[in-house]
């Protein structure tokens, strides 16, 4: 299935391209990778302005926690919609850690936690091309009205 | 009380629009059950043994005679004309049709009510003492508390996909009516020089593996309440357990990590993740105290007929206790009609109820946890009315706090989860122990009985508790003795090999012998005596007498 990036009510193509062969660093100026090739490449990798790395929801944050400011994309990969850990690390990176950069989420994720992670700091979402309908229902329907500051 | 701003208005309205276009997208086949499940869930709607289950919420436990009405209402028009009031303080509704749920929830916003989060792995409705603001014990009043954190925990962008669901109580008198020490957070209210603040307990719960909560902090500055729970929450959220359901509550993370460590983590995350637009100002909570001010004046003085009625004076004496102020008396509504499923009110006693509270308690009612309903200010000179029109409506039982007035969940006769039925022992119970003179006579006791090791009917905490388990296909009943929900909470132990239905009423009569033989005088209650005496009498006598 074909993923695309959302952004608030805006399609678009995934600018960072994947990788997870050394040989394949040079391929693109963006390119995004799991967290275990970065451990094993970060030399090189540490060289490229615009890196992304992907955290699957069961992974921690404070594995990459000494680096986070080379990251320009930070990628939560949910392996269950259900698996909330995300929210609270992404708190963590952006709060705590103030991370600037971009926050993404992926994976099995439903256009209902739309607002829930936007609130939480996320900016683009990846998701199945053809779905995108019901994000935007949920964008739309978001009025801002929240309880918590 | 609360009334809702435009703001919570606009809330619970989107909230609907938002559960038709799930439900649609389910029926559409856009959404799988496994996805629909958690998003209806956190809407309150169960799919139950023989139908769905809509539980809708009654923040800290009150209600208006305008909502009762309406619950009425819909019970009439949606379900079979009765609604069940639960153990944190709910209504439960067990046969909506699935395509009307979205019309409910619509005629339930009407009035300023809602399902949300009455279910799911969220932070579910704050749970309260129901004499809040009635009683002279208390520090102040909880409710605008509860109010404070209904509103930091509904969609909370962070909390919404705990591992396991999340439950909250705050009281704030020594004595503790909300089963505060077994939920996930307890929070009562103290005073410490000349300053208000909360102690707070974490990691109480029953289920399989019951808790009672540990203190891990003995003075939080009232201001500093929600940055304290968000700190709490946000290490559950992260280090509780996802890989085994029944290991996912945050009693079993305290277990694990220790209680120092758990508090450790959560004074750190307090200081670093500290969010000063949290932090409760002096105007806001004028504001919101400002909802929960008494319905009369204070100086009301007024005096109880009169009137010599035997069985009013039974009822009185059982029923009604004294309010904050004078002239008022608060009136114990008792839905443990003899025979009838603990907790259930017909479409009929509601509206009745309703019009009663209308005209008799300011229009106010409240829920109690022990699944009985409340008249929380009574004129004394209305009292004999009130009596009198209870009566017509069967609603004037004079059982509170006795032996008949048994805490129950719906067990097999409901839930899909249920091992044993659990509504049709309390029956046989109330209707063993029904004589006014009898039940008197053995005092204050509590007994509760769960369908499952979930423990929905509280039975670990039941001075007497019942536990229904399926022993190859059969039903049989395992008790438990000494258990508390109250200040000096406590989990009861476990007696000995379980008893068969039909054997069960004799045994529980054999240890209401044991202990009417072992009491020094009617006010040595079942629990003291328990304490004084031990399990081992208890035991030796049961299973004597008792062929399990």
């Amino acid at each position: 299935m074909k993923k695309i990036i959302l952004n608030k009510a805006k399609v678009s193509k995934n600018e960072y391209f994947f990788i997870d062969n050394d040989s394949e660093i040079k391929k693109s100026s963006k390119i995004i990778f799991f967290i275990k090739f970065w451990i094993e490449n970060k030399k090189t990798l540490k060289k490229k302005k615009h890196i992304g790395v992907i955290l699957d929801s069961n992974q921690s944050i404070d594995l990459i926690k000494d680096d986070i400011e080379l990251f320009s994309l930070i990628q939560f990969n949910f392996i269950t919609f259900k698996d909330g850990r995300p929210f609270t690390e992404i708190k963590k990176l952006r709060k705590y850690w103030k991370f600037n950069g971009e926050i993404r989420a992926s994976g099995h994720i439903l256009p209902d936690q739309y607002v829930f992670l936007n609130r939480c700091g996320v900016d683009s979402f990846e998701i199945e091309e053809g779905k995108e309908k019901f994000w935007i229902d949920f964008f739309k329907m978001d009025e801002g009205l929240y309880y918590q500051p | 009380m609360y009334k809702y701003s435009e703001k919570d208005k606009q809330i619970v309205k989107n909230r609907t629009k938002e559960f038709s276009l799930q439900v649609k997208r389910r029926i559409d086949g856009y959404l799988t059950e496994e996805e629909f499940k958690p998003l209806r869930l956190m809407n309150g709607l169960y799919l139950q043994l023989h139908a769905y289950m809509l539980r809708v919420a009654i923040p800290y436990g009150e209600l208006s005679h305008q909502q009762l009405h309406k619950l009425a209402e819909i019970s009439e028009k949606y379900d079979k004309n009765y609604g069940h009031f639960t153990t944190r303080q709910n209504i439960q509704f067990n046969w909506p049709k699935l395509e009307d749920v979205p019309k409910i929830l619509e005629e339930l916003a009407n009035v300023e009510m809602h399902a949300i989060q009455t279910s799911g792995n969220c932070i579910r409705n704050i749970s309260c003492d129901h004499f809040a603001g009635i009683n002279k014990q208390e520090v102040e009043d909880p409710r605008p508390w509860c109010e404070i954190i209904r509103k930091w925990s509904t969609f909370h962008p962070e909390f919404s996909f705990l591992p396991r669901k999340f439950k909250i109580a705050v009281i704030a008198s020594e004595n503790d009516r909300a089963a505060m020490k077994v939920h996930d957070i307890g929070l009562r209210l103290i005073k410490k020089e000349g300053e208000t603040g909360f102690e707070v307990y974490v990691g109480g719960g029953q289920g399989r593996s019951p808790f009672i909560a540990k203190k891990i902090k003995g003075f939080l500055k009232k201001k500093h309440l929600l940055n304290y729970l968000e700190a709490i929450l946000s290490v559950y959220n992260e280090l509780g357990r996802r890989d085994n359901i029944y290991k996912a509550r945050i009693k079993i993370l305290i277990n694990e990590l220790g209680e120092k460590k758990l508090k450790d983590l959560v004074d750190e995350r307090f200081k670093k993740f500290f969010e000063k637009k949290l932090t409760l100002g002096v105007t806001e909570l004028e504001e919101i105290k400002k909802s929960f001010q008494l319905p009369f004046d204070k100086n009301i003085r007024s005096e109880v007929p009169k009137i010599k009625n035997k069985d009013f004076k039974i009822w009185r004496d059982q029923n009604v206790l004294n309010h904050k102020y004078d002239g008022h008396s608060i009136v114990m509504v008792s839905l443990k009609q003899y025979g009838k499923p603990p907790g259930d009110a017909s479409a009929l006693q509601m509206k009745s109820l309703s019009e009663i509270a209308k005209k008799y308690s300011y229009g106010e009612i409240r829920v109690t946890h022990e699944q009985n309903l409340v008249l929380p200010h009574v004129l004394n000179s209305n009292l004999y009315s009130v009596w009198t029109d209870l009566k017509k409506i069967k609603l004037a039982t004079a059982n509170i706090g006795l032996i008949t007035d048994t805490i129950c969940c719906p067990g097999m006769d409901y839930c899909a989860l249920a091992t044993a039925r659990s509504i049709p022992i309390s029956q046989k119970i109330s209707q063993h122990f029904k004589n006014q003179l009898l039940q008197k006579k053995i005092g204050k006791i509590k007994i509760k009985i769960s369908g499952c090791i979930n423990a929905c009917g509280h039975h670990h905490v039941g001075n007497i508790g019942i536990l229904g388990l399926d022993k190859n296909g059969e039903e049989s009943y395992q008790i438990s003795l000494g258990g508390s929900a109250d200040e000096k909470t406590n989990i009861g132990q476990i007696v000995g090999p379980s008893f068969t239905e039909d054997k069960l009423i004799s045994a529980i009569e054999t240890i209401i012998k044991t202990y009417e033989d072992n009491r020094l005088n009617l006010e040595d209650d079942f629990i003291s005596v328990f304490n004084r005496v031990g399990i081992d009498k208890f035991k030796q006598d049961l299973y004597e007498k008792n062929n399990s």
